[in-house]
C-alpha cells in the first residue's frame, strides 16, 4: 500500500517536474485529439445536412381546382396510412395564393392573377407530402400515381423530383463510404503519432530509468508511474480538448445556422453537449489505453539493467 | 564477500574483457582494483552488480552465485549492494533528499524510517544543509556526496564505486577518498575502481591489478603498478 501511494505520487512528481516534456507531449496529443474531434464534427454536419434536407424535401401534389375539402382530406388519409408517409401537410386554396403571391417569381409571373376578380382563386387544394427518408419518395410517388387519384391529382413534377433526390442519396452513400476511409487513416495516424510521442517521452528519460534500476528498484516500481503519467497525459489531453473545442464550436455555430437559413438544421453545440461522455470519455479511454500500451511497450528495453 | 572463480567476458567476437580472472575478498577489506582503460574494470564491476552477465566462471557474492541470478532476483541483490558511479547518476528531477530516500523507497521502508535514516547519511557526508536543493545546484564533490549517502542509506556490508573520483579535482576526490575510508572504518567493505594513481597509492591498502582483461598482480598492500 505504502509503495502504491509513493508509485502515484512519482507519476505526478513526473508529469509536473518535467513541465516542457509534458507539455510537449500533451500537445502532440491534444493535436491527434483534435483532428479526430474535427472528423467526428464533420461526420454529424454531414448527416445534419443530409438530414436537413431530407426534411426539406417533400412532395408537393397540386389537385384539380374543384376538388372537394372532402376528396383532399380523404387523400391526406390515404397517404397517412402508408409507413413511409411521415408527414402531409394540406394547403387550401389561400394559402396557395399568398405562397404564390411570395414567391420569387418574377413582377410579370405574379401579374397573372390580376385577371381573376379578388374574390376569384384559380388555384386549387395542393397536399405537401413528406417521407421518412429519402429513398421512400419512390413508393409515395407510385401510390399517388395511382389511377383512383386521377381524377383528383392535376399536376405533378414527378421525373425531376426522382433525379433530385436520387442525386442526394447517391451522394450520401458516396460520402458514407470514403468518410469511413478517411476516420480509419485519421485514427492510425493519431495512434502513430502518439505512440512515437509516448517513446520519444520514455527515451528522454532513459537515464532516470536505468538509475532506478541499479538503485535496487523493481520493474514494477519504476514501471507505475510512468505509466500513472501516461494517463494523466491523457486526462490533461483531453481536458484541453474541451477547453478548445467548445469556443470553437461557439464560432462557427452562428455561421452554419445563416448557411442554412435555419436554426435546427445544424445544431453542433447540442450535438457536442448530448454526445459529451460519447465523444471525450470514449476518447479518454482510447488514448489512456494506448498510452498505457505504448508506454509499457516503450519502457521495457530500458528496464532490462 | 566476493568470490571470483575463472570469470570470462567477451563482447562480440573479438574483444576479450575479461579473461580467467580469481580474486576473493574478505568482509570489512577496502581492496583498490585498477587497470588502464579498457582493462576490463568496468566490466567486472557491472559483473559484480548484474548488469552484465558473465559468458563463463562463478562470481558469488555475500553468498549468492550472481552467475545464475533471474531477472527478477537482481534489484534484491542490489539492495544488498550500494553502488557509485563516475559521473554520479542522481535523478535530476527528484531534490538531494529525494534522491537519497529512492533506494529506501524502492525497498518498501516506512517514510518515518526513511526521513530518519536520510537526515543522519546527508549529516554523514556533510549535505544536511542542502537536503532540498536538486543535483544541478551542487558541485560535482557534492553530487558524488549525495550518491555515496544513496548507496549507504540501505545499510549494504558491500559497497562497489566505479571511478567516484573520475570527474573530480583534487581536493574533492581527497574528500571523497577519506569518506570512503570513514565507512570503511565502520565495517563495510569497499571495492574501489580506478586509475588514479596518488588515490591508490596514498590508500595502502589491496590492489588488484588488471592488464588487457587479465588479473596480473593481486597484492595486499599495493601500489599502482602501470
Amino acid at each position: 500500500m505504502i509503495s502504491f501511494f509513493r508509485v502515484i505520487k512519482f507519476a505526478f512528481q513526473g508529469f509536473f517536474r518535467n513541465f516542457w516534456l509534458s507539455l510537449v507531449t500533451v500537445t502532440m496529443m491534444l493535436m491527434a485529439l483534435f483532428s479526430t474531434t474535427l472528423l467526428i464534427g464533420i461526420d454529424y454536419i454531414k448527416e445534419a445536412t443530409l438530414e436537413g434536407v431530407n426534411k426539406k424535401v417533400d412532395i408537393l401534389v397540386s389537385l384539380k381546382v374543384d376538388t372537394d375539402r372532402e376528396d383532399v382530406e380523404l387523400l391526406a388519409t390515404d397517404l397517412e396510412t402508408m409507413t413511409e408517409v411521415k408527414k402531409v401537410t394540406i394547403i387550401t386554396p389561400e394559402e396557395n395564393r399568398v405562397l404564390y403571391e411570395q414567391s420569387n417569381l418574377d413582377e410579370q409571373a405574379k401579374k397573372v392573377l390580376e385577371i381573376f376578380a379578388p374574390d376569384e382563386n384559380p388555384f386549387g387544394f395542393s397536399l405537401a407530402v413528406q417521407a421518412n427518408n429519402l429513398s421512400q419518395y419512390d413508393a409515395i410517388l407510385s401510390f399517388i400515381g395511382q389511377d383512383k387519384y386521377k381524377n383528383l391529382v392535376d399536376n405533378s413534377d414527378f421525373n425531376d423530383f426522382d433525379t433530385f433526390v436520387a442525386k442526394i442519396e447517391n451522394l450520401s452513400k458516396v460520402i458514407n463510404k470514403y468518410s469511413w476511409y478517411v476516420i480509419l487513416a485519421f485514427l492510425l495516424i493519431s495512434i502513430v503519432v502518439i505512440f512515437n510521442t509516448i517513446r520519444i517521452s520514455i527515451y528522454s528519460r532513459k537515464d532516470e530509468i536505468q538509475i532506478m534500476k541499479l538503485v535496487g528498484a523493481g520493474n514494477w516500481f519504476v514501471k507505475m508511474p510512468f505509466i500513472l503519467e501516461s494517463i494523466l497525459y491523457a486526462v490533461a489531453s483531453v481536458a484541453l480538448l474541451i477547453v478548445v473545442v467548445y469556443p470553437i464550436i461557439n464560432f462557427i455555430q452562428p455561421s452554419l445556422n445563416a448557411y442554412f437559413q435555419d436554426v435546427n438544421v445544424i445544431n453542433i453545440l447540442e450535438y457536442f453537449h448530448s454526445n459529451f461522455f460519447r465523444i471525450f470519455g470514449l476518447q479518454f479511454l482510447v488514448l489512456a489505453l494506448i498510452n498505457i500500451l505504448s508506454t509499457s511497450i516503450a519502457i521495457r528495453k530500458y528496464l532490462r539493467i | 564477500m566476493i568470490q571470483v572463480t575463472n570469470l570470462f567476458k567477451k563482447y562480440g567476437k573479438s574483444t576479450q574483457a575479461l579473461k580467467d580472472v580469481n580474486f576473493h575478498i574478505e568482509p570489512g577489506e577496502f581492496v583498490s582494483i585498477v587497470g588502464q582503460s579498457g582493462s576490463g574494470k568496468s566490466t567486472l564491476i557491472k559483473i559484480i552488480i548484474a548488469e552484465e552477465k558473465a559468458d563463463k566462471g562463478q562470481v558469488v557474492v555475500g553468498g549468492w552465485d550472481i552467475t545464475r541470478i533471474k531477472e527478477r532476483e537482481i534489484p534484491t541483490l542490489r539492495r544488498q549492494l550500494g553502488v557509485i558511479f563516475q559521473d554520479y547518476k542522481l535523478l535530476s528531477k527528484k531534490t538531494v533528499f529525494e534522491n537519497v530516500a529512492f533506494a529506501m523507497q524502492a525497498c518498501g521502508f516506512k517514510q518515518k524510517d526513511i526521513t530518519k535514516t536520510v537526515h543522519q547519511m546527508l549529516a554523514l557526508v556533510g549535505l544536511k544543509d542542502k537536503e532540498n536543493r536538486y543535483p544541478h545546484q551542487l558541485s560535482g564533490g557534492e553530487q558524488q556526496r549525495v550518491a555515496i549517502a544513496r548507496s549507504l542509506v540501505h545499510k549494504p556490508k558491500l559497497l562497489v564505486a566505479d571511478e567516484p573520483t573520475g570527474n573530480l579535482d583534487s581536493i574533492n576526490t581527497r574528500e571523497i577518498i577519506d569518506l570512503l575510508k570513514k565507512i570503511n572504518n565502520l565495517g563495510t567493505t569497499i571495492v574501489l575502481v580506478t586509475h588514479n594513481k596518488d588515490v591508490v597509492n596514498g590508500l595502502k591498502s589491496r590492489v588488484i591489478t588488471l592488464d588487457n582483461g587479465v588479473l596480473i598482480s593481486d597484492q595486499s598492500q599495493g601500489r599502482y603498478l602501470l
